[in-house]
């Protein structure tokens, strides 16, 4: 199991952070969670996970915030990062890709969408 | 006749002016040629000539008179009829006197009373017609009358009425009255003025009319700088005559009943010619200083420097109010400007707050989004998860019912999400080619489950059909959108038919049902926000009356046509009909 890929998950709504943690470790991955946006920065630069499944409205720092400090980073640009928000308009959409996220995923999400564009993105 | 017609063709101007009034320019042809036959008779043939001559006229302007004016409007012609008649009754008693008597009338006579009675109603008559004209009452109007009467009053004063103060006459009443003469000739020099520069249409009839007036006037003062010396039967009877005979054609004339009509170009403002006029009386004055230095007579230095100041007064006035009307004229500019700038200002800054409040708007339906869906998130998601791990049957059917519930809630907030932007303003669309096809049989696919445990045959009639420019997610919401409704209003045996196929540069998207129909009145409310059927709250079929809003708006977003046909308890067609790329 050591060797399988470790996922950062980071969203202020614990509910919702243990169901993304129990789903991508249910598909095999290992997970990493974070509460807020700082944590997530943190996280990210402690354990060097391979893909960052980030909320968009989180406390300290929004999951734009944490992407943008993310992509600025050197030693963190190949991280895959995707967003999941309930922000589902085209604009929120739109802001979230053009920020440099890989994928972005609506709240509320189904179980194999979410595990089937990790997989995808860790592929790639 | 047809050396006539070879005049009309040489002068058309004239051949239109004969044809214009006949009557007028005959007696106008005719006159003239009296006043020329007048001066070929013998003296006693002569007065009584002039006196029938005169009548013509009188009878003339009356005649004219009756024929062009309505009643009511006949007053300023009346007054010239019996202002002539005074001319003629004075001119008969002459005539009476020179005839049977072969002398002249004392001084003074009852000739007199009748000439001079006949001034009054003849300078009374020209100032009603330019009344009636308007324009008259105004300031700047007034002071141009008062201006040229007190320039003409000064030239009469110092040249024609004055002199009498130094004549010797037999008795005082014999002055009086010579000195009358040319205080009346006043009279008709400010009207014959206030013709020249009055806002009249230049008819016919008002340029005769200023010909008349005109003549009298000029016959009157060279009679009276040479009173002394003048005979009856010298030239400057022509000039009188030719004055009857002016005023009746200009009476005869129908052009005479359209100068009341107003030339706007001549209302008082400063025309040239009422600018030449200003100037004229401005200069009295002085010219008639010069004119007596240069005569070697007594200057007249009292008459002439308060004559010269009244007038200085009055041009000072009549300026200053012009200065003050383009002042103010200035003013209502700037304040104009002001407004139309502070107007600006306003619209620009509620301008800004319309975008202000469209930006407040965007955030709040994302946030209310946001709100909604994270619980939502939750419930589904761990849902999900207990529905992969139970297995007891009875438990399954339970979930499933929270499963479908939270998913319509889902369903009820993306809808009044989007109904709620469409509120703000038209569907924006992300265009690409979109086959329709494609979107039509996954819509029905994704249906076929729902169909199936409610009973409903779903059936599917696609054609191949040109692509359409639109936006794939908004015309998938469409399709679903109509498919789940027919499903949900076609009760258990029933039948969903959907169609596909081109249609004149179109492509139709046809969507029938079995089910409960809508009424006629229905139908036309049927695409209103929140609308629902009678039949759908009787029969608790569940909705929240915005899919058909939103389907109509994406139809038409898309430059497209949505109808419905349909009977109660018939079933319903739903048609989409949307342009094709061509």
């Amino acid at each position: 199991m050591s060797d399988a890929p470790l996922i950062l998950c980071a969203d202020d709504d614990a509910d919702i952070l243990s169901l993304v943690s129990l789903r991508l470790e249910r598909a095999g991955f290992r997970v990493v969670q974070a509460i807020d946006g700082d944590a997530a920065l943190e996280a990210a630069r402690s354990e060097r996970p391979a893909l960052a499944v980030l909320d968009v409205m989180m406390p300290k720092r929004t999951g734009y915030e944490v992407l943008a400090a993310l992509r600025a980073d050197p030693t963190l640009s190949d991280l895959k990062v995707i967003l999941l928000s309930a922000r589902v308009q085209e604009a929120d959409v739109e802001l979230g890709l053009s920020a440099g996220a890989d994928a972005y995923l609506a709240k509320p999400f189904k179980a194999g969408d979410l595990v089937d564009k990790v997989q995808e993105l860790l592929e790639a | 006749m047809a050396s006539f017609s070879l005049a009309a063709q040489a002068l058309p101007g004239l051949a239109a002016r004969v044809r214009a009034g006949p009557a007028a320019w005959s007696f106008a042809a005719l006159g003239s040629l009296a006043v020329g036959v007048y001066f070929l008779l013998s003296p006693d043939a002569q007065s009584i000539f002039y006196v029938v001559l005169g009548f013509a006229a009188v009878a003339a302007v009356y005649v004219g008179t009756i024929r062009n004016l309505p009643r009511g409007e006949r007053l300023p012609w009346h007054l010239f009829s019996l202002g002539l008649l005074g001319q003629v009754a004075g001119d008969a008693i002459f005539a009476v006197y020179e005839v049977k008597l072969d002398r002249e009338p004392p001084l003074p006579s009852v000739a007199d009373a009748f000439y001079l009675a006949g001034y009054p109603l003849l300078a009374l008559g020209v100032f009603l017609v330019l009344r009636r004209l308007g324009g008259q009452a105004t300031r700047a109007a007034v002071i141009d009358t008062v201006v040229v009467f007190c320039g003409v009053a000064l030239v009469q004063w110092i040249f024609f009425i004055d002199p009498y103060n130094h004549l010797h006459f037999g008795n005082e009443s014999a002055r009086l009255v010579s000195m009358a003469y040319p205080a009346m000739d006043a009279l008709l020099l400010v009207a014959f003025a206030q013709l020249l520069v009055g806002p009249g249409g230049r008819t016919v009839a008002y340029r005769l009319l200023i010909a008349s007036v005109a003549l009298w006037v000029v016959a009157d003062e060279i009679y009276g700088l040479n009173a002394g010396s003048y005979q009856g039967g010298a030239w400057i009877d022509a000039l009188w005559l030719l004055s009857y005979v002016a005023w009746g054609a200009a009476a005869l004339d129908p052009s005479m009943a359209r100068i009341a009509e107003t030339d706007r170009r001549r209302m008082p403002r400063l025309t040239r010619s009422r600018l030449l006029l200003l100037a004229a009386a401005l200069l009295t004055a002085p010219v008639i200083l010069l004119v007596e230095r240069a005569a070697h007579h007594s200057v007249h230095a009292y008459a002439l420097s308060i004559g010269g100041a009244v007038l200085s007064c009055l041009v000072l006035l009549r300026l200053a109010g012009l200065v003050r009307a383009v002042e103010r004229a200035g003013r209502a500019e700037r304040l104009a400007r002001r407004e139309s700038e502070q107007a600006q200002q306003l619209l620009s800054f509620q301008n800004d707050q319309l975008r202000e409040l469209d930006t407040l708007k965007d955030e709040f339906v994302s946030s209310v989004s946001h709100e909604l869906r994270t619980p939502l998130t939750s419930i589904s998601g761990y849902l999900e998860l207990i529905l992969e791990d139970e297995q007891d049957e009875q438990k399954r059917n339970y979930l499933g019912v929270v499963e479908r519930n939270a998913e319509r809630l889902l369903g009820l907030v993306s809808d009044l999400l989007f109904s709620a932007r469409l509120q703000g303003g038209r569907l924006e669309l992300e265009r690409t080619e979109v086959d329709l096809s494609t979107l039509v049989r996954d819509a029905v696919e994704s249906a076929t489950p729902r169909a199936e445990a409610a009973g409903v045959e779903l059936t599917l009639a696609a054609e191949n059909v040109p692509p359409v420019s639109g936006e794939a997610v908004r015309l998938a919401q469409l399709l679903d959108n109509l498919i789940s409704n027919a499903i949900k209003f076609t009760p258990t045996g029933g039948r969903v038919a959907v169609q596909l196929a081109p249609q004149d540069g179109l492509v139709r998207f046809e969507i029938s049902d079995t089910g409960i129909g809508i009424t006629e009145l229905e139908r036309e409310r049927l695409f209103e926000r929140f609308f629902r059927s009678q039949t759908a709250l009787e029969r608790q079929i569940q909705g929240t009356g915005l899919g058909l809003y939103i389907s109509k708006a994406i139809v038409e977003a898309h430059g497209g046509r949505i109808g419905v046909q349909s009977e109660a308890g018939e079933g319903t067609t739903f048609v989409v009909d949307l342009p094709a790329i061509s």
